[in-house]
């Protein structure tokens, strides 16, 4: 039901989980952008406009994500979350270390 | 007034379950006719997130072999109800004492967005059986 797609950009590389980022697919988030930063990435843009649900796992993974990417010298920056994605976010103040950017393009100049 | 609106859903304890509840979540929110998106996504959340519980907690404790859980989901004029019955060890857990992790943590948000989705969460052992009510008001 899920898929990410990985396209690379100017600047980074763009992450776009479609559907639902639960228990059921987070670990699949982990290891894509594990993948991108192992290869030498640092600006991870997760675009969240097509991802309908996140569950406290799917958040769990996005912290997780921003704390390697940080490690390794990067940022991790989520784009557009739907209406769910954003409740979750404000309900688990974790829209203070992840706000979210207007695009891609927002997210990948800054 | 209507009829109450009701579906059970029987899964076993497995992870691949929660994709199962997520798509019967959706087919019974539509014969309900619910317009609030509000209502729908803290319901939903808080649904998904006490699955996850019973999962995790299964497979921590003794394993998914012949475990399963039910979940009954409830519409009548005034709240949507969840009540989830499964089969596993008792659940230690005391709802009180829930807090909601810090930023920087990577779990521990499950049940803690539960409590804070729902006007109520409440968790009991009946019968051999632990039994997780939630009630979102409409």
């Amino acid at each position: 039901m899920t898929s990410i797609d990985v396209r690379e950009a100017d600047g980074g590389v763009v992450l776009a989980p479609t559907g639902r980022l639960t228990v059921v697919t987070a670990p699949n988030l982990r290891s894509a952008v594990a993948d991108r930063i192992a290869a030498g990435d640092r600006i991870i843009v997760v675009d969240l406009s097509a991802t309908d649900f996140v569950d406290s796992s799917g958040l769990g993974a996005l912290v997780s994500c921003l704390k390697s990417a940080r490690q390794a010298g990067g940022d991790l920056r989520i784009v557009a979350p739907t209406e769910q994605v954003s409740m979750v976010l404000k309900m688990t103040n974790l829209d203070r270390i992840l706000q979210p950017r207007a695009s891609v393009a927002d997210a990948l100049r800054d | 007034m209507s009829d109450p609106v009701q579906r059970v859903v029987i899964v076993p304890a497995t992870i691949e379950s929660i994709d199962v509840v997520q798509e019967e979540f959706a087919e019974w929110w539509a014969a309900v006719g619910e317009s609030s998106s509000e209502t729908r996504f803290k319901f939903e959340t808080a649904v998904v997130e006490i699955a996850t519980n019973i999962v995790e907690h299964t497979h921590r404790a003794e394993g998914s072999a012949g475990r399963g859980y039910s979940l009954e989901l409830t519409a009548d004029a005034t709240q949507v109800s969840a009540v989830f019955s499964d089969n596993g060890k008792p659940a230690d857990i005391d709802l009180s004492t829930v807090t909601m992790a810090d930023v920087d943590d990577e779990s521990g948000r499950g049940l803690a967005l539960a409590i804070a989705a729902l006007d109520s969460l409440d968790y009991r052992r009946e019968g051999g059986r632990n039994v997780w009510t939630l009630v979102c008001a409409r």
